[in-house]
């Protein structure tokens, strides 16, 4: 069977493409044990991450079933899931600056 | 599993045969004109020590010292502006002593008594030529990889390096360990969000809490920026391709540090007591991590490269030649990565990317390459005589 797409653990709430994904496509997972179908709803360029089911906003993003982030916003299933919709949550000096002047 | 080493002092094995100059204060001139003039020769050239506090000129001397020291070094020329000029820690005379405890030749020439700056060229030259010679008569010896010590950084990372890429080196580096040898990771920013799983995996508990403490130290510099860290680490490039967070940047690295268990964390530039996997402190810039990991012993160093936002065609590589004394091989999990820099890739792992190698047969096929390069198979960077600007893992201030 040919991918476009890892799960990398099973509890990831994402997967890593291994092409260019288009919206409108339905791409095939390889999961840990077997595989799932996922209908893009955006671009999702080679390397990139599409979200594998939807995604609440604060909720934990999961990769190599680890937590690597979390959703500034809801993230519906298929959808690119990068910068723009997820923040990190460790070396945030931008949240530790306190008072000023 | 063995390779073809140079005997060195001291039970030591080196894959080359270098001599290395060392310029001290105000002598990168001299080191470069003599490096330049003379076959094989390498040098080291800095920003120096001026204006920094001591625990930083304490990381250049003891670079320095660790390059000389390396297994792949056959001799050293010092080179200083006299007995006992400038601080301390860069007095050529003392370099010299600390690199003579490995009991290889070490010479030292300063300006003074060379007379004048050119006529230490001409000595540096003198003594290089006939060292470069001597050096040639070390004939090559078949000994087992319990010799060998390699270390890894990996950069611009990419979606393939958590799943192919590093997976991949990780597997070669628990094969490596499996025969006894040694292999160094670093890069401590890129450990925050997977230094618990390393911690749990150091034998000793005093290292798990070093481990965990360098973590927090850089964690909070970071913090100390008021900037987001993704702002930083990732890199652009990283974000371009694919990498949206530190934690998932760091989750991808630490796969290239295989299996095994950890037998020992290292401050920055420090060599390894033990055999097996270690992780040392250091700086993930590869202007400054290859020679950091050669100074701490390996006799190879490995660049595993994502590299998937590079340009199409013949793409500048992020390093060149920046492990001083040691090959640099340039490795990829990205198939496309391959395809756009051959002339600067050594060895691709991007067959597992594509469905057509397991992690493991990539890891045998690419400890396969490390033992040919350690055996004097160049790597695509050595055959090019140019090296990037250096520059050691300082902490700061400067005054």
């Amino acid at each position: 069977m040919i991918f476009q797409a890892l799960q990398l653990h099973k509890d990831d709430n994402v997967a890593t493409m291994i092409v260019e994904g288009e919206a409108g496509q339905v791409i095939a997972v390889k999961t840990p044990e077997d595989s799932l179908s996922l209908a893009l709803v955006s671009r999702v360029p080679y390397c990139h991450k599409a979200a594998l089911h939807p995604i609440e906003a604060g909720e934990i993003i999961v990769k190599y079933g680890k937590p690597i982030g979390r959703a500034t916003k809801a993230i519906p299933a298929g959808a690119h899931v990068h910068v723009a919709n997820i923040e990190g949550m460790r070396g945030r000096g931008d949240l530790a600056r306190g008072g000023g002047c | 599993m063995e390779f073809y080493g140079y005997p060195r002092p001291q039970d030591q094995f080196g894959v080359r045969n270098h001599v290395l100059v060392i310029p001290t204060s105000r002598c990168n001139i001299a080191a470069t004109r003599i490096a330049q003039y003379v076959y094989g020769t390498t040098t080291v050239i800095t920003s120096g020590e001026i204006g920094r506090p001591s625990r930083d000129r304490e990381r250049l001397g003891r670079l320095l010292i660790g390059l000389g020291q390396n297994p792949n070094t056959y001799a050293t020329i010092v080179l200083g502006v006299r007995r006992g000029f400038g601080y301390r820690e860069l007095e050529p005379y003392r370099i010299a002593e600390e690199i003579a405890q490995a009991g290889k030749p070490v010479i030292v020439l300063t300006v003074e008594e060379a007379g004048g700056l050119e006529r230490l060229v001409e000595l540096g030259i003198e003594a290089a030529r006939r060292l470069v010679a001597d050096a040639s008569k070390v004939r090559r010896e078949l000994v087992p990889a319990s010799y060998l010590t390699i270390g890894v950084k990996c950069g611009l990372s990419d979606g393939t390096s958590g799943i192919a890429g590093n997976p991949a080196f990780g597997n070669a580096t628990d094969r490596l360990i499996a025969a006894g040898g040694t292999a160094i990771f670093s890069e401590t920013v890129e450990i925050i969000g997977a230094e618990h799983d390393l911690a749990a995996r150091c034998v000793d508990p005093r290292d798990a809490a070093r481990l965990l403490e360098m973590a927090a130290e850089v964690e909070n510099a970071a913090k100390m920026t008021g900037e987001d860290i993704r702002t930083i680490n990732p890199l652009p490039s990283n974000i371009a391709a694919g990498i949206s967070t530190l934690e998932e940047k760091s989750l991808g690295a630490v796969a290239k540090a295989g299996t095994m268990p950890i037998q020992g964390v290292l401050e920055y530039a420090c060599r390894p007591k033990k055999r097996g996997l270690h992780f040392m402190d250091g700086w993930m810039s590869s202007f400054s991590l290859p020679m950091s990991l050669a100074a701490a012993g390996c006799q190879v160093t490995i660049y595993q490269l994502g590299g998937e936002d590079l340009p199409s065609n013949d793409p500048p590589m992020m390093a060149t030649n920046t492990s001083v004394v040691a090959p640099l091989m340039m490795i990829t999990g990205n198939p496309r990565t391959e395809a756009k820099a051959p002339r600067s890739i050594d060895f691709s792992s991007g067959k597992i990317i594509t469905g057509e190698w397991s992690v493991s047969q990539a890891g045998e096929e690419l400890l396969q390459k490390i033992i040919s390069v350690a055996s004097g198979e160049l790597v695509k960077g050595e055959t090019i005589r140019y090296t990037d600007p250096l520059e050691p893992f300082f902490l700061g201030p400067v005054f």
